[in-house]
């Protein structure tokens, strides 16, 4: 103890000599100006309205875009644009393996709390984030770069928000025409899905899609209703949704236990489960007496769709969920 | 001291004759019995699937088509059976723990039993293991049995029971916060873990329910095999080691056998809250009208089927009131805590005052040398500690960068990285110090060392104020928040204070009612969380966890204001704090409005734990370590506490910060989950050092 005084003395000394100095050069121009690659479009500036109302005007299209979520990630890749930073790519590589990353992006660390010192070290030409970014950190952004925020989900019309969100995204950086060839795909894949499941007389085939998770014994099931993502591209698909339960107003999701499932009656139940998480469908409840009571898994209408879609993600994610789906139902 | 009235009944002269008593108790005994099967019966009625009362006696009785026989069979009965089964234990836990520390506020929850064993369980469930349930019970056994043998070997065993409570209340803070840290850092892996935090008795088949009854059975039959030694030692250790009685050994033994029975509800429904303190609270009155409740043979299986009652009655009563869908999203626990809060509130209310003196905090005088070198060794750490916050994050500085920024000299990227970082460190700085302070206020007021904002409910009701605004406004600024922070605190410290003030601040019914009003905030915010934004607990948890994330200086300024003047005050009134924490009679003797000075300091502290919360979310730990920790070093009068105690808050924030940024960069954690992790340890060498 008698010792503490001169060793606090000793250590704040030596964090003030060892601190000396500067990180930045005089005159070094931090930010080298890169050049946009390859882009056939103009080069000129770019004037965009963002979901908060805000203007956001670049100089020329970005190509230095960091990513503060999995679905505008998704798009960036999607579009071409590889992003220099992702927030959770870790999380991203496990949950969103349809539209991998092409390259290897700096993490910017959680979703919900991306590091703004990351951020404005990758010295970025656009920020895409979207509205689950809290609007004191948005401000704070843009400050170090353009921020564009896009909306993350809207239960209302979420095809057309995924739409509307990546044209927003292709405008700032450039890759209009790019977005262009992915609409006519996805509504090429719907209109071939929906082909599909007519010729195999699945059309109007209730499905209800869900996950679920087990914690110690309880097994809660999470329900996509009809205003989920996943459930907009199911009646694009000429699916009708099983749920009646009441989704939240953005994401479209509903809780659920597996007595909430006897009401579904003969339908089809599709299900995501991830192998790092367990499958609590064939796993935890196949013993359930429940379970085995109701009438789609006496007929074996269970089907678990393949790892890695991201049910929250943009048209790359929803092409892999509707060859999964009519995979499943017309086998 | 304060906060442990002793579990000893007052004698009461018009006690009927033992033989009448028997038969009351036998009476009220029966009467619970009935209430429970009552409530058995109509919480099997209740769910989602469409089967009521008709489908059951038709399920019952044999004739149900099949699908209806099986959700009874599989997920009513075990449901039901789960919930009797969880009350029992942690209704019996909580009686038997009360008895032998002789606090009415030990419980599985306040000896940080339940934070081990759903620590251990959350560290499991982020492993990925699948592991059987019993495994899993064995692993949250592990987790409570070692929680509760800290607690008992720091506070040791047979010493005061106030060092059992605060090290029990410390070690479940920082326990808890570990496993709010898994939460955050492992979203997906632990989807519904926070749900289940919350405490849910649904079931998937009988398979638990078949696994814990025996472990429940023999927990249950272990204590009362030693209930006659629980008796004695109600009496005091020396009258308990007088009869015989090994205090020691029954001490242990108890322990072990609680904690088998909280890890056994654990694993059933994950942490139900308020359980085992409310239950044994619930039954004491009617010890007071049967005296063969008294005994412990009786107390314990009697404490028990109130808290399945509370427990049942919890979930009857939330699918009664809402929809069967919304009713699977709110967990039982969160119930539980709301109805075990209000009782709690109004047993605290009823409760007479023990009337013994506080037993006084015996702690040694430093010289005022020792008191300026505290101060000097402080200031320099604090320093050493500020230059680190500001150099180090994600992007390294160095101290010229700072000086650059400074002058308006520096490059985009240092200026960027330092507008951002340096309202953060300030925000740190300043909670830390205003939390301190805060703390110290209500302490001294209190005269109670386990009295702080966080435990008394004010930063509850801050968190709440803010929660429902930010689910109500999702553009809410920061002002507005701050705005509805304070009009949360205001609320929760009028209701705890006012309602402890009608006795003149008696300092067992401050603390109860406080803790009552602590855990109805906390349910109430899951319940806010649970019902209109579940799939976004990330959100929800990070703001509570008390983060300086994206802070600008602007929000910094009421809680730099509060601070100021509170500061100012403290000092200049420093000898009216001493006086008033030193006992209720020498203020009085000197003719100080005692009642006045005292509302002052509080309504103080409130302000500072409001300001503090908007600005950074609810900081737990701080209130409680930074004043204890400053007597323990400097001794009692407050011309010394405070400053010492602002500035223990402040490095203990701003280190935490530091951390938080740093450790797991990029990703990272709130101030206030490091600050339960420093904390703790940091606490329990306080704890350690002050042994007596």
């Amino acid at each position: 103890m008698k010792h503490l005084p001169a060793a606090a003395a000793a250590a704040a000394a030596a964090l003030l000599l060892a601190g000396c100095g500067t990180t930045e050069h005089a005159s070094a121009d931090s930010s080298p100006s890169v050049s946009p690659t390859g882009s056939a479009t103009t080069a000129g500036p770019v004037t965009l309205t963002d979901a908060t109302g805000a203007t956001v005007r670049l100089d020329h299209p970005a190509t230095r875009v960091v990513g503060t979520e999995w679905n505008v990630v998704e798009d960036l890749l999607t579009l071409g644009v590889a992003p220099v930073g992702v927030a959770d790519v870790k999380g991203y590589k496990a949950w969103d393996t349809a539209v991998p990353l092409t390259n290897a992006p700096k993490d910017i660390g959680t979703r919900g709390e991306p590091s703004t010192d990351t951020i404005a070290a990758l010295s970025p030409d656009l920020v895409v984030a979207t509205t689950d970014l809290s609007a004191a950190v948005v401000k704070q952004l843009r400050k170090a770069a353009p921020v564009l925020v896009v909306r993350s989900a809207d239960a209302a019309d979420q095809i057309g928000l995924m739409m509307k969100d990546l044209d927003l995204i292709a405008q700032a950086t450039g890759t209009t025409a790019k977005a262009g060839t992915v609409r006519q795909a996805f509504e090429a894949k719907l209109a071939a899905g929906k082909q599909a499941l007519a010729s195999a007389g699945r059309t109007g085939a209730k499905v209800a899609p869900a996950d679920g998770y087990v914690v110690s014994n309880q097994v809660s099931v999470r329900p996509y209703t009809s205003g989920s993502l996943i459930g907009a591209v199911n009646e694009r698909l000429g699916l009708r949704n099983a749920w009646t339960i009441k989704g939240d107003k953005d994401y479209g999701l509903a809780t659920t236990d597996v007595e909430g499932l006897t009401g579904l009656g003969d339908i089809q139940f599709t299900y995501i489960a991830n192998d790092t998480d367990g499958d609590p469908f064939a796993g935890a409840l196949a013993k359930n007496a429940v379970w085995k009571s109701l009438p789609f898994v006496k007929d074996g209408h269970v089907h678990r769709l393949p790892d890695g879609i991201w049910m929250f993600g943009g048209p790359g994610s929803m092409e892999a969920y509707v060859d999964a789906v009519v995979d499943a139902l017309t086998k | 001291m304060a906060a442990t009235g002793t579990t000893a009944p007052a004698r009461d002269r018009t006690a009927p004759a033992p033989a009448a008593s028997r038969t009351g108790a036998v009476a009220a005994t029966a009467a619970l019995v009935a209430l429970l099967a009552a409530l058995a019966v109509l919480d099997i009625t209740q769910g989602t699937a469409a089967v009521g009362a008709g489908e059951v006696w038709k399920a019952l009785t044999g004739h149900a088509d099949q699908s209806d026989a099986s959700v009874v069979i599989a997920s009513r009965l075990p449901r039901m059976t789960a919930g009797v089964l969880v009350g029992v234990a942690l209704g019996s836990a909580g009686a038997a723990l009360q008895a032998v520390s002789r606090n009415v506020l030990a419980a599985p929850d306040t000896l940080a039993v339940n934070a081990g064993s759903y620590l251990a369980l959350g560290v499991l469930t982020v492993t990925g293991a699948s592991v059987p349930l019993l495994a899993s019970s064995g692993v949250a056994f592990a987790g409570g049995l070692a929680a509760a043998a800290v607690v008992l070997g720091l506070s040791g065993l047979g010493a005061g029971t106030v060092r059992l409570v605060l090290a029990g209340s410390a070690l479940a803070l920082g326990l808890g916060s570990l496993t709010d840290a898994l939460l955050l850092l492992f979203p997906e892996r632990t989807n519904g873990l926070y749900q289940w935090s919350q405490g849910s008795i649904s079931q998937n088949g009988f398979g638990g329910v078949g696994q814990m009854a025996p472990v429940i059975l023999v927990g249950l039959a272990g204590l009362l095999l030693v209930a006659r030694r629980v008796d004695a030692l109600s009496l005091g250790d020396d009258a308990a080691r007088g009869l015989g009685v090994p205090v020691r050994a029954t001490r242990i033994t108890v322990v072990v056998l609680t904690a088998l029975l909280s890890a056994a509800a654990v694993t059933l429904a994950g942490p139900i809250g308020f359980v085992g303190l409310c239950a044994p609270a619930l039954v004491r009155p009617l010890g007071r009208r049967f005296r063969a409740l008294l005994r412990a043979r009786a107390a314990l299986p009697v404490a028990g089927l109130t808290g399945a009652a509370l427990v049942l009655g919890s979930d009857v009563l939330l699918r009664a009131l809402v929809s069967a869908q919304s009713a699977v999203a709110v967990p039982t626990g969160v119930v539980t805590s709301v109805v075990g809060a209000l009782f709690l509130v109004a047993m605290a209310f009823r409760a007479r005052e023990s009337g013994a003196p506080a037993e006084p905090d015996r702690m040694r005088i430093p010289s005022r040398a020792a008191f300026w070198s505290t101060v000097a060794v402080l200031t320099a750490v604090l320093v050493g500690v500020l230059i680190a916050a500001v150099l180090f994050g994600d992007t390294g500085l160095l101290l010229g960068d700072v000086t650059n920024w400074a002058l308006g000299r520096a490059g985009q990227g240092v200026t960027f990285v330092l507008d951002t970082r340096v309202p953060r460190v300030l925000a740190a700085l300043l909670v830390g110090a205003a939390l301190a302070l805060a703390g110290t206020f209500v302490q001294a007021v209190t005269r109670n060392p386990l009295a702080e904002p966080g435990i008394l409910g004010v930063s509850g009701g801050a968190g709440l104020g803010a929660v429902l605004l930010v689910t109500t406004v999702p553009a809410a600024g920061a002002w507005s928040i701050a705005g509805a922070a304070f009009a949360g605190a205001s609320a929760a410290a009028v209701l705890v204070f006012g309602l402890a003030a009608r006795g003149g601040f008696q300092q067992n019914r401050l603390v109860l009612v406080g803790v009552g009003v602590s855990a109805a905030a906390t349910a109430l915010i899951s319940l806010v969380i649970v019902l209109t934004d579940p799939f976004n607990a990330t959100k929800a948890l990070t703001w509570l966890s008390g983060s300086t994330y994206g802070r600008t200086a602007p929000d910094l300024l009421p809680v730099a204001v509060v601070l100021l003047v509170a500061t100012a005050v403290a000092v200049a009134r420093r000898r009216e704090l001493d006086l008033v924490s030193l006992d209720e009679d020498t203020p009085r003797l000197l003719g100080l409005g005692l009642a006045r000075s005292r509302l002052a300091f509080l309504a103080l502290g409130v302000l500072l734990s409001a300001t503090a919360a908007a600005a950074a979310g609810t900081i737990g730990f701080v209130g409680l370590v930074a004043p204890h920790a400053a007597r323990a070093l400097v001794g009692r009068r407050h011309a010394r506490v405070i400053p010492v105690a602002m500035l223990l808050g402040a490095v203990l924030v701003c280190a935490a910060d530091l951390l938080g940024r740093t450790v797991i960069a990029p990703a990272q954690l709130g101030a206030g989950l490091m600050t339960a992790v420093v904390g703790t340890p940091y606490f329990v060498r306080l704890l350690l050092r002050t042994r007596r």
